[in-house]
């Protein structure tokens, strides 16, 4: 181990406070909601879950990344990516809770689904055992890998760096598939007689892109609020903007990809999904989303020294998390609320909330184990490494 | 032209980073450093400027844009005007993918040109190595003997107590 530097991950108390404060008062007003308005409090409380499960399975993913690909740079803040994991279990609490008690938001449990596959896959005890293998696969993955990281700050065997790589091998294929199908049931199944074969892939790229701002933000914290001060280096955040840079571009093609096919070939039931996107209050919100998303990280992270700083860089996290979530408001909100976009109180506050539970899950994950690996084999690498 | 310059060849990477970085230091004028492979942070022992490519591939790559996006709109808006299933003759989303294209070979191309053309490399050039090894696994720092005041005794000691395995004095002609 090595000697005078601080492991224990202590976070600031006033953004801590401040966090329970928005747990605490999102719940109030998820419950006043439920009372209040009913259809517009789940739907808020299913983007807030589909939210957190994202943010949790972006953690996990980035750490099995590094180690499939047997990458050194990220060992000195990989604690980060881990404790994101614990978001996870908030996620699937809350998406079980919209999918136990109000089924109802799912047109097609109200009204016979047409087609004869939906008739065979979109059967709500069929949906719900779906969503329990979903997250028995993913929270299983996640704890394993994260088990044999922590084991090795105690053995120092490099045996459980070859495990976590072969885990982490198998977990990104069935991670891929499972994901393609979570968001097929939870998300385009609130319009049933729409259909995008790349839609899981646009889910991905959106929920990875809007992981690693979150990555980003957390790592900036945690280096100015102490526990990664020494760790966490220019060469870190430069690498972690480059892949920022990378995958806000990967979303926008993907998105663009989506787009253009249903654009070219103009069918009714398909234009249908950008038809009731482009009314409204609904099209400054829809050209916005690619702003947030792709224009300005693209335009702001081509410098080499934006991507270096710590101010420039987190600036732009933060509005690609803004961007996050208003894709996943324009993916869950229109099909729900009709005509016109409503963003107030119910779902304002039920989002606030679920920020605040996720600030809450990662100081849990942090503090269960060491800031950073540190008999990691590739901890000395990603503390001297350079970029190119 | 020619001009004197002291070679020194060394084994290994660590080595050649600590003997760029302490000349420099000391300040030797480093005509060049010869590797085998990239060597990560050799560009700051070297003290070198950062590299004009960028703006070689982001500036090409925006003409290759905007001149695509031009040439579609005259071929298929103005110079032959062609219904494609009742889509406007403007019609931008098609012209994004291609667009796309033409943007990305501009720059790639353009930037690997322009980097042969800044590093002298053309077809049929003569490679013109200092030791057949540094292609291998060996690395060599070329220093100018720059004025008088170069103590050839006093570098070639210089270099050795830095793990040099040789170093050889050579005059060099010099392209400029």
């Amino acid at each position: 181990m090595r000697q005078g530097i601080e492991f224990e991950a202590r976070m600031s108390p006033a953004v801590l406070r401040f966090a329970r404060l928005l747990a605490a008062g999102g719940g109030i007003i998820l419950l006043a909601g439920l009372a209040a308005a009913p259809d517009r409090a789940w739907a808020a409380l299913l983007m807030a879950g589909y939210l957190l499960t994202g943010f949790g399975l972006a953690g996990v993913v980035f750490v099995a990344t590094q180690y499939a690909c047997g990458a050194g740079w990220s060992a000195a803040f990989r604690r980060v990516p881990e404790a994101m994991a614990a978001i996870l279990p908030w996620g699937a609490g809350a998406l079980a809770a919209v999918f136990l008690a109000h089924p109802s938001l799912y047109v097609w449990n109200r009204e016979a689904p047409h087609a004869g596959f939906q008739h065979f896959w979109l059967r709500w005890p069929f949906f719900l055992a779906r969503f329990a293998v979903y997250f028995a696969v993913w929270t299983g993955f996640a704890a394993a890998i994260v088990r044999h990281s922590r084991r090795q700050d105690r053995d120092a065997s490099v045996e459980h760096t070859h495990r976590n790589a072969r885990l982490s091998i198998i977990f990104l294929v069935v991670f891929a598939v499972t994901f393609w199908l979570a968001s097929f049931d939870w998300v385009m199944s609130l319009e049933p007689r729409w259909a995008s074969t790349i839609f899981g892939i646009y889910n991905f790229a959106g929920m990875f892109s809007g992981g690693l701002a979150l990555l980003i933000l957390l790592v900036l914290w945690l280096r100015r609020s102490g526990p990664l001060r020494d760790f966490a280096n220019e060469e870190h955040l430069h690498d972690l903007g480059k892949l920022l840079f990378a995958f806000s571009t990967f979303w926008m093609y993907i998105w663009f990809s989506q787009y253009m096919l249903i654009w070219y070939a103009d069918i009714p039931e398909e234009t249908a999904y950008y038809v009731a996107r482009l009314h409204n209050a609904w099209a400054p919100l829809f050209l916005l989303n690619m702003i947030l998303n792709w224009a300005a990280p693209f335009a702001a992270l081509l410098p080499r020294g934006a991507k270096r700083s710590a101010r420039a860089l987190g600036r732009v996290a933060a509005v690609v998390l803004a961007g996050r979530v208003l894709d996943v408001y324009l993916m869950i909100a229109p099909p729900l609320q009709g005509a016109r976009p409503l963003a107030g109180i119910w779902e304002a506050g039920v989002l606030a909330g679920a920020a605040g539970v996720l600030v809450l899950a990662f100081h849990r994950g942090m503090q269960q184990a060491a800031t950073v690996p540190v008999n990691d084999p590739y901890l000395e690498e990603s503390l001297h490494y350079h970029n190119a | 032209m020619s001009r004197r310059v002291l070679i020194g060849i060394f084994e290994s990477e660590d080595a050649i980073l600590d003997v760029t970085a302490e000349a420099r230091r000391r300040g030797f004028t480093i005509v060049d450093v010869f590797a085998p492979y990239a060597v990560h942070g050799l560009d700051k022992a070297m003290g070198l400027e950062r590299s004009r490519l960028p703006w070689v591939c982001f500036l090409l790559g925006l003409t290759g844009a905007g001149f695509k996006v031009w040439f579609e709109y005259w071929t298929t808006a103005s110079d032959w005007p062609i219904n494609v299933g009742g889509k406007p003759w403007n019609s931008l989303p098609a012209f994004v993918p291609i667009t796309f294209e033409v943007m990305v070979l501009f720059a790639g191309l353009s930037t690997v040109l322009a980097f042969f053309g800044m590093s002298r490399l053309w077809p049929g050039r003569k490679a013109a190595l200092l030791d057949p090894r540094v292609t291998n696994d060996r690395f060599a720092l070329v220093l100018e003997e720059s004025d008088a005041a170069f103590d050839v005794g006093a570098v070639e000691r210089f270099l050795r107590e830095h793990e040099a395995v040789r170093v050889e004095e050579r005059e060099q002609e010099v392209a400029r």
